[in-house]
């Protein structure tokens, strides 16, 4: 179980003339707790602070306020590391890119061996990244899809109690997503894995338990999808698509 | 014949476990140690007597020599002449390098001009490792001067290495490219404490076709100094490409300075530099995956050295 309990996060803001002045909120006050072996998704609109939150959790960024515990162990002050280490794993939405370092590198750090047998079996397990991305280097060469492939199979080489991936399937063609989707399922169901998903995708949405909204740093709704549904309408930024795209194979690019 | 620190060395520079097969020869302070010739390769000591002769022969396949430098006494400034001279569509493997065991105040240096005169079609993969060992403080001095003259189509795959240790490197390496013939160099350089490296590279593309690339990884550690220049010319429709990063770790400083120069309207050159400290968002995916700060930069620096 991760209990997020008023948990903040600011950074220095020049422009800022609110109540508090100099500080901006990007995460404002977010209580919520995932339970064990549950799959959760996260949306809301770009720049709502879906990354920042996913980034407390794993303590890439530094709380404000706030308390983060995992199994009634609070993680809060813990480095990183520690945190990687007690079962928390984040996929980055913009995964790094080295130069030198291999995709076997990364997964041999992630699983802990760095034993051929083993390595081939997770690429197997993961599916969708191809066994001949084992050499090669994690740099600027690689496409965005390659990337995201490869950051997916870090993180469930940890085999972690919490997974959370940003943005998956940025860059990921059509026919990898339904694939995509099974695998995180499967995950979850075989190693009873929390499950935490930042995207826009239907196909995540509808594969999640519960859905949480995410608008200006604070959770705007947390339930089933079906009840989600006014919400993200609202948050589409066009509401005419019906009416202006119609019967006649026009699409809007705006 | 070979003493504890010998093969300490050996291993370090040339990754051998006592005497290599094949072709060899082993200089140790200034003089020969041993020398093994091979149907198809043959080595003379030249004559001024102050270098040997590799020559291999023709058509020679998957076949390799070892020359490994070994410098352990106190004061001696070696310098060394050596030719190499690789046959038509030959492909072959030559591993040199220096190591020098430092036990005293003195210093210590060794100047190897390498010469490679490859021939039309040959291939040649040359790896060269500069060590410097040992509790003494005098300064490790290493001057590697490498010439090569490649032949139609010939093809060269050269990896300079220097991880530490050595106080004092200064580096010339020279090509210069026939028609068709492409190189691949790459050359890392690891610096600490005071040490300074200093790498000049003169490329010159001369034939129609011909390929270069020039990769360079610099990490500076303490307060080191490193400064890399390479000059890329192009006399001919030719591609060419040159690729330096350098990693500041403490207050090392470094200078990069990666030029290029088209003397014909076919030329086709880039070049991409930088200089920074460890990437935020590396050190942040490899601590996520549960490395502490220092094993995360030791993994990032072992990577991008390799
Ligand atoms: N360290 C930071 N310093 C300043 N602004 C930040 C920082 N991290 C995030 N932000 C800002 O917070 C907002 C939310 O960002 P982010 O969490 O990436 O949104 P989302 O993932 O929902 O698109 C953005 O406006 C972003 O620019
Ligand atoms: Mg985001």
């Amino acid at each position: 179980m991760l209990e997020l309990k008023n948990v903040t996060f600011e950074v220095p803001d020049a422009d800022s003339d609110g109540e508090n002045p100099h500080r901006k909120t990007i995460v404002n006050d977010v209580s919520f707790t995932f339970e064990t072996g549950g799959f959760y998704a996260i949306t809301g609109p770009n720049g709502s602070g879906k990354t920042s939150l996913a980034k407390l959790i794993m303590g890439i960024n530094p709380l404000t306020s706030g308390k983060i515990v995992l199994d009634g162990k609070d993680i809060s002050d813990l480095p990183i590391h520690e945190r990687s280490n007690s079962g928390i794993v984040y996929g980055f939405q913009h995964p790094a890119r080295f130069k030198g370092t291999t995709f076997r590198d990364l997964l041999s750090i992630a699983a802990g061996t760095d034993d051929e047998d083993r390595l081939v079996r997770l690429i197997a397990r993961v599916g969708v990244c191809s066994l001949d991305f084992l050499d090669k280097p994690v740099d600027s060469k690689l496409s965005g899809g390659e990337i995201k492939k490869i950051e997916l199979a870090t993180v469930i080489a940890r085999n972690p109690k919490v997974a959370i991936y940003d943005e998956p399937d940025t860059g990921i063609d059509l026919w990898t997503i339904g694939p995509m989707v099974d695998l995180l399922k499967r995950e979850q169901k075989e190693n009873n894995t929390t499950t935490i998903v930042v995207s826009h995708n239907r196909a995540f949405l509808e594969a999640a338990d519960t859905l949480l909204l995410i608008r200006k740093g604070r959770i705007a709704y947390d339930g089933g999808l079906e009840g989600a549904m006014p919400m993200l309408e609202d948050l589409s930024v066009c509401t005419f698509s019906d009416k202006c795209e119609g019967e006649n194979d026009v699409r809007c690019y705006r | 014949m070979l003493d504890a620190t010998d093969k300490q060395i050996l291993k370090e520079v040339a990754d051998l476990e006592g005497i290599p097969k094949g072709a060899y020869n082993i200089r140790k302070n200034g003089k020969l140690l041993g020398r093994e010739v091979s149907a198809n390769i043959n080595i003379t000591t030249n004559e001024k007597g102050d270098g040997i002769i590799i020559d291999i022969k023709p058509g020679t396949k998957n076949e390799s020599v070892h020359i490994p430098v070994i410098l352990s006494q106190a004061g001696l400034h070696d310098t060394v002449y050596n030719t190499f001279i690789i046959g038509e569509d030959a492909d072959v493997t030559i591993v040199a390098g220096c190591g020098i065991h430092c036990g005293g105040k003195e210093s210590e240096g060794h100047s190897g001009i390498h010469e490679f005169q490859i021939k039309k079609g040959a291939r040649v993969r040359y790896v060269e490792k500069h060590v410097a060992i040992g509790d003494g403080t005098g300064r490790r001095i290493l001057n590697p001067t490498t010439k090569v003259f490649m032949e139609e189509n010939a093809y060269a795959e050269m990896e300079l290495t220097q991880l530490g240790g050595v106080d004092e490197a200064r580096r010339v390496n020279e090509a210069v490219l026939g028609a068709g013939a492409a190189l691949l160099m790459t050359e890392r350089v690891m610096t600490e404490k005071d040490q300074m490296a200093e790498s000049k590279n003169d490329i010159a593309l001369a034939g129609t076709d011909s390929k270069a690339n020039v990769i360079s990884r610099s990490v500076l550690k303490n307060d080191s100094v490193q400064d890399f220049y390479v000059n890329l010319t192009a006399k001919a429709k030719c591609y060419g490409h040159i690729e330096c990063d350098a990693i500041i770790m403490d207050n090392g400083k470094n200078q990069t300075v990666p030029a290029l120069r088209a003397l014909h309207p076919d030329a086709e050159m880039t070049h991409e530099a930088s200089i920074g400290k460890i990437a935020n968002d590396q050190l942040m995916k490899l601590m996520s995956l549960g490395l502490d700060y220092d094993a995360a930069v030791n993994r990032i620096i072992q990577g991008f050295l390799r």
